[in-house]
């Protein structure tokens, strides 16, 4: 007696399974592979599914949860929710224009003269009596974009190269390890240079602007997310679900991008938060060294506080408000992305 | 462990050469090649047209590229555009300045992060722990020069105690033999000269050891809690070992592997910092002389300059191999 709910139970799964095959063929006179390539995905995704499943949620959903738990996690999720906000609405908030010299009049740096905060001006004047809030504010976006341009370079471009070594290496053979060996050494060789002096270089070769630093700043992060990426597409090329979906023969560049590819992208994914925190700091040291944005019209904290430094002893307060918001922010990022790593790493788990 | 080596050193050919690629190719798009930088404003066509020729530009990429890298194996980088001294001359001046500076700030974080990123995995969750990570975090997000203007304004400027720049104070004698000015005053036993020197070196220092150190931390402790909980360590404490065998031949020999990996690619980071902190603190090492060759847009130091370190940065990588092969035995093995 007892067998028959059980008998049952097995005999709906199974027809659950099979439920996406007609609308399968429905969909197109596909030719056996694709129907197969079809057949696969299901299983993949079941398998996935299983796997990640354990305890009945995915291996994302599980890390969130952790998350949610972390105050780490939270500190910088707020950190980070905060500094977005700002960037996005910066010319609402922003009391004053950033570039108006409204209290030149006030302001002498040569005899030391400067004003502090008040009612009118929350952070005080700049050396050229322009309203320091403002600027502040205002700098915020220039920072986001900067920051998120330079990480979507490296992300991209890295990925590129990583997703292109990794795919080749676990499914194109012989001739594909030899291309993944060709990218790796030239990854190698961008590796080989610290990345502020390949920053650097690339700022002198193009001229110092806002674009220079997004670009310098992020082909620096190149490698980082090319090796990544590649060392995971290598982990999952030997698992058990690319081999069945090999000998069903779904073919390759299919298996790379469907199956392989999004199994990849955790660490990746993780990375680029712990990449923009970096960004947002080298991109201050370009500043610095004078490859910034030269334009005053969009004032930046790396550029902000480059400025400042001639006026440290005088007024520190010019340096120590972009020094504070540089600081806070990377720190916002790195929390949320140490948080993001941790929570995904089974070893981490409690 | 030879064929180790021989195998590593072989490899290291193939990242030479693509560098050197990239590097010359770099050099051909700069704008306003040796016609304009050695020529007068008002020289004619012509004249630059025959100083490309005596130079060998008007050839094919591929026998430029050739005779580039005859240049580069008979130690020819060139001529920097504002000393008018040979590249390798300026690299070899200053770059003792720059190994002490490293070295010190090297020290600096390991000989402070190690036992720090130890004691902070012992005691998991205590205050010393809290201000361990928290503070290696924040030394991750603070940028170089920021930090070393603060210490440059408290230290040097509002409290007088350490001096504000270069390697010595102006007008000390001292015999040079290797550009160390540290070891050099140890050698001919010219100890003012040594304490004056460390001084020196004391702030920028601090400046660069901040953020290896942080990194060190974190990488200990995270590395300790992992090996206290390893089976061997604990038959290691169950066979009655002392506390101190089982740290230093159990725990610590196994956990310092992945530090001493970050050891040595800190050492690249140390480069970028170094031009960053040298250059705040006027200390004349090759990080500044980069930072004023952004400056004057100073293109045959800055090709030169970076070629050399990136070398340098690929046998400091090849000695972490070795030195971890030997720590390892398991990678020995492979």
């Amino acid at each position: 007696m007892p067998t028959t709910p059980s008998s049952q139970n097995r005999s709906e799964s199974r027809e659950g399974t099979k439920a996406p095959e007609p609308a399968d063929s429905r969909d197109g006179h596909t030719p056996l592979l694709g129907r197969r390539a079809a057949k696969v995905d299901r299983l993949a995704e079941l398998m996935g599914r299983r796997e990640e499943g354990g305890h009945g949620a995915g291996v994302w959903r599980t890390a969130f949860d952790r998350m949610r738990r972390s105050p780490m996690a939270i500190t910088g999720a707020v950190i980070v929710a905060v500094f977005v906000v700002v960037a996005l609405f910066s010319p609402v908030i922003a009391p004053y224009e950033p570039v108006a010299q409204t209290w030149g009049d006030e302001v002498f740096p040569n005899r030391s003269v400067f004003v502090g905060p008040r009612a009118e001006n929350w952070l005080g004047l700049d050396n050229l009596g322009r309203d320091q809030f403002s600027r502040m504010v205002i700098g915020a976006r220039q920072t986001l974009l900067v920051g998120v341009v330079a990480t979507l370079v490296g992300f991209g471009v890295g990925a590129l190269l990583g997703g292109a070594a990794g795919a080749a290496a676990v499914l194109g053979g012989r001739w594909g390890r030899q291309v993944d060996n060709l990218v790796m050494r030239v990854i190698d060789m961008m590796l080989a240079l610290p990345t502020l002096l390949l920053a650097v270089t690339v700022a002198a070769l193009v001229g110092p602007s806002l674009t220079t630093v997004m670009i310098a700043v992020g082909v620096a992060q190149v490698p980082i997310f090319a090796r990544l990426l590649r060392g995971a597409m290598l982990s999952q090329g030997s698992r058990d679900y690319v081999l069945a979906a090999r000998a069903l023969g779904v073919r390759k560049h299919r298996i790379a991008l469907v199956h392989i590819l999004p199994n990849s992208l955790g660490p990746v994914i993780v990375q680029s938060t712990l990449t923009l925190a970096t960004a947002i700091i080298d991109a201050a040291a370009l500043s610095y060294l004078g490859l910034g944005n030269p334009d005053p019209a969009f004032p930046e904290w790396g550029t902000m506080l480059a400025d400042a430094q001639r006026f440290l002893s005088s007024a520190p307060q010019l340096a120590v408000y972009p020094a504070l918001a540089i600081i806070v922010t990377a720190l916002g990022f790195t929390l949320l992305g140490e948080a993001m790593r941790e929570a995904l790493d089974p070893k981490l788990r409690k | 462990m030879l064929r180790f080596i021989v195998r590593r050193l072989l490899q290291l050919i193939p990242t030479l050469g693509g560098l050197s690629i990239l590097l010359f190719v770099w050099l051909q798009r700069l704008p306003g090649g040796p016609e304009y930088a050695l020529l007068p404003d008002d020289a004619t066509a012509e004249q630059r047209a025959e100083l490309r020729r005596s130079l060998g530009l008007d050839e094919p990429v591929m026998v430029q590229y050739l005779a580039f890298l005859r240049r580069i194996a008979q130690g020819d980088l060139g001529t920097s555009l504002t000393t008018g001294r040979a590249v390798t001359e300026e690299f070899l001046t200053r770059f003792p300045a720059t190994v002490e500076l490293s070295v010190t700030a090297m020290l600096i974080a390991v000989t402070a992060g190690i036992p720090l990123g130890y004691l902070a995995a012992r005691r998991r969750g205590s205050v010393l722990d809290v201000a361990a990570v928290g503070g290696s975090l924040l030394g991750i997000c603070t940028p170089v020069f920021f930090l070393a203007f603060i210490l440059k304004v408290v230290f040097a400027e509002k409290l007088g105690i350490l001096p504000s720049a270069f390697r010595l104070s102006p007008g000390t004698n001292r015999t040079d033999l290797s550009g160390l000015v540290v070891l050099d005053g140890l050698r001919t036993g010219e100890f003012d000269v040594v304490w004056n020197a460390l001084l020196h070196l004391a702030l920028p220092g601090v400046a660069l050891a901040s953020i290896p150190l942080a990194v060190i931390v974190r990488m200990t402790r995270a590395s300790v809690l992992e090996v206290v909980g390893e089976d061997y360590v604990r038959t290691a404490n169950a066979k009655g070992l002392h506390r101190n065998t089982v740290r230093t031949r159990h725990v610590m020999r196994n956990a310092l592997l992945p530090v001493v990996t970050s050891v040595g690619l800190l050492t690249g980071a140390l480069f970028s910092g170094a031009v960053l902190t040298e250059s705040v603190f006027a200390f004349p090492g090759i990080g500044s002389f980069i930072y004023e060759a952004t400056q004057t847009r100073d293109y045959p130091v800055l090709t030169g300059f970076i070629l050399l370190i990136a070398t340098m940065y690929v046998f400091i990588n090849l000695l972490v191999d070795i030195s971890y092969s030997l720590l390892d035995p398991r990678v020995r093995a492979q």
